[in-house]
């Protein structure tokens, strides 16, 4: 496991000056399965005080029933849940003190946003005048302060998720909990919120579990991401180093995009892919010494390529895709292998589809996975 | 001169549209006006072959008040038993036995496919002997017979609410099952449920077979009987039942929309808790 004591130092200072609760969670060994289905395998996480980690993973993977389990919601088969040192398996999710929110939109809509924000308040039998100062100062801190006596109904989707977010803050949870709450709504508001939602939990100092399937969001938000796979755990690091060093093919390939390059291993550490010979890059979990000889796919990202244009060269532009400041490349190379590389915009606007160009790897050690 | 031409361009297409959306208007009027006299000459005719002195009559007639005052206790029964057993029934489905629902809606369906003499039967066998003899054991019949449309009017209402999450929601937040079920369940179901009362009452107030096999003289069970000696008051009292019936339906209706609507949720209509879609995105 990989703790970044940088980040986590960041944090704990932050929650200082905020002089919020650092509240440490583990989950240790977690097992679930429901039928003959198996959600989670032996999961365990630990989270800093103050930390925000992000489960990422495809769909099915666990990553929901591991927070449903933290709330409450879920009890595992075998496995326990600490927080702050003590195991709550057997507490009641109405007594965790977590506050969730959740993927649909899940304000009540009998009462107004004032109200939804306040209810935790009034469970915790909180006087309605401070009651409602307080909601009123969650829903200004979530810039919907007008909107205070609106309905659900009257509301966006961003804005009943923002109302969501300060009813979860208001009972200053010990934990917060983020079940894929953005991906309901539209590209711009998504963007927004998530930056609003790390800067408050930054600022709060809230220990948080958030889920995604998706890796753009779990990397710009978390100090650390968990990547899932079929209820395990199969990699939990800082989200550049995640990037830049996967421990296992199915992570690099998760992460980012990633082109697969048939290569050859040569003993010693090398691998020679593109007429080039490389060393290879220190291997995790999933691929034993045994599946890495001989025929190997040689995992490269985009940005990893480098590409010349050149007569005979090995390969043929086939698209572009315009990505802003950089523009993806479909390159067709010899052996009916289609790799994309990233290009400055302005250098690949020459390039036109059946543009005969030369594609090399530089010599730093790559990621490489058995042929499937 | 810009904004004048903009504003030219912006009406055009608008006065289309009314254009557009006031032809099927008088097609509206058309089929309302149809079903309108369909509806209206049966009950003007009554209205003028009973004559107004019958609806004096009627008041006086030996009967009248003992009969519909009986209607109306068996409706206030019939409605209670009914919302107490299908509610907790209807959401305890939704929330842990969701596999079961399709189950449910073929069960709850059954009393409308039995014959009501079986019913009849069916609730003498089970039914405690102090009730038996009495009236009110034809409030548990009608409890048999609401079901149906008591059940799915509540069963639409916990469609349209996304019961799951806001029950989750509400206990992550601190509250308990009972706290759950009437701060935030029981407030967002008022729609279903007053449609499912007003489905109950109105089955109550016109139900003739049972009771008249039961030998109990409900309020439309008198109106038959009277019609044999009089046709004119008996005529002028089920015009009398029509209009109490459909105030007291009527009452329910705004009240219930009234209050929905402030929560943006939907009209209480006879069949269905409409809800009011959410605003999309931003």
């Amino acid at each position: 496991m990989t703790t970044n004591t940088a980040r986590d130092a960041d944090a704990n200072g932050l929650r200082q000056t905020a002089g919020g609760h650092g509240t440490s969670v583990v989950l240790d060994n977690l097992s679930r399965s429901f039928g003959a289905t198996r959600a989670l395998d032996g999961l365990s996480i630990e989270i800093a005080p103050g930390e925000l980690v992000a489960l990422l993973g495809p769909s099915g993977c666990g990553k929901t029933t591991a927070l449903r389990i933290l709330a409450g919601f879920e009890t595992a088969d075998t496995g326990s849940v600490l927080v702050d040192g003590r195991d709550i398996s057997s507490v009641p999710a109405a007594r965790r003190d977590m506050g969730m929110v959740f993927q649909s939109y899940s304000l009540f809509p009998n009462m107004n946003a004032l109200d939804n924000v306040g209810f935790g308040l009034r469970m915790r039998k909180t006087g309605t005048a401070e009651r409602r100062k307080k909601a009123g100062e969650l829903l200004d801190m979530v810039g919907l302060a007008p909107q205070a006596s609106q309905y659900p109904h009257q509301l966006s989707g961003g804005q009943q998720q923002r109302v969501a977010l300060a009813r979860a803050l208001a009972i200053e949870p010990r934990v917060l909990l983020l079940d894929e709450p953005l991906s309901a709504l539209d590209a711009k508001v998504r963007l927004q919120l998530r930056e609003q939602i790390r800067t408050l939990q930054q600022r709060l100092g809230t220990t948080t579990l958030f889920v995604t399937h998706d890796q753009e969001e779990a990397l710009s938000m978390a100090d650390r991401v968990g990547v899932m796979r079929q209820g395990r755990l199969e990699q939990i690091a800082a989200p550049d180093e995640l990037y830049d060093h996967p421990a296992t093919a199915f992570v690099a390939e998760f992460v980012g995009v990633m082109n697969r390059l048939p290569g050859r291993m040569q003993g010693g550490g090398m691998v020679t892919v593109l007429d080039s010979t490389v060393p290879v890059m220190r291997q995790g979990s999933d691929a034993s010494e045994a599946d890495l000889a001989g025929d190997v796919d040689v995992l490269v990202r985009p940005e990893g390529l480098t590409m010349q244009v050149i007569e005979n060269g090995n390969g043929i532009v086939t698209y572009k895709t315009f990505l802003g400041s950089v523009t993806r490349v479909g390159i067709l190379l010899s052996g009916d292998v289609t790799v994309q590389v990233d290009k400055a915009s302005s250098e690949a606007a020459a390039l036109a589809p059946g543009t005969s160009v030369s594609v090399a790897l530089p010599p730093e050690p790559v990621l490489v996975a058995p042929r499937p | 001169m810009a904004a004048v031409a903009e504003t030219q361009v912006v009406k055009a297409p608008r006065r289309a549209a009314r254009q557009r959306a006031e032809q099927p208007a008088i097609w509206r009027w058309v089929v309302l006006l149809l079903a309108g006299v369909f509806f209206l000459v049966p009950l003007i005719v009554a209205f003028r072959f009973a004559g107004i002195k019958a609806f004096g009559a009627v008041i006086s007639q030996s009967g009248f008040a003992s009969s519909l005052g009986l209607s109306v206790r068996l409706a206030v029964v019939t409605t209670v038993i009914t919302i107490v057993l299908m509610l907790p029934t209807a959401v305890y489905v939704h929330l842990r036995l969701p596999g079961l629902r399709r189950l449910m809606e073929g069960i709850t369906i059954l009393p409308i496919v039995i014959p009501p003499v079986v019913l009849i039967v069916g609730v003498l066998q089970i039914a405690p002997g102090s009730l038996k003899g009495t009236p009110y054991l034809l409030a548990l019949e009608y409890v048999v017979l609401a079901m149906p449309f008591a059940y799915r009017a509540i069963d639409a209402g916990l469609r349209a609410l996304d019961l799951k999450t806001i029950v989750e929601a509400s206990s992550s937040l601190g509250a308990g099952g009972t706290t759950t079920l009437l701060r935030v369940v029981l407030p967002n179901l008022t729609t279903a449920v007053l449609s499912a009362v007003v489905l109950t009452v109105a089955l109550v107030l016109g139900e003739y077979t049972m009771a008249s096999l039961a030998l109990f003289q409900t309020f439309p069970v008198w109106i038959y009987v009277n019609s044999q000696y009089s046709g004119q008051i008996s005529v002028a009292a089920s015009l009398l039942s029509l209009f109490v019936t459909w105030l007291f339906l009527m009452a329910i209706t705004v009240a219930g929309t009234r209050r929905s609507r402030r929560k943006g949720g939907g009209a209480v209509t006879l069949f269905t808790a409409t809800r009011q879609e959410t605003r999309g995105n931003l």
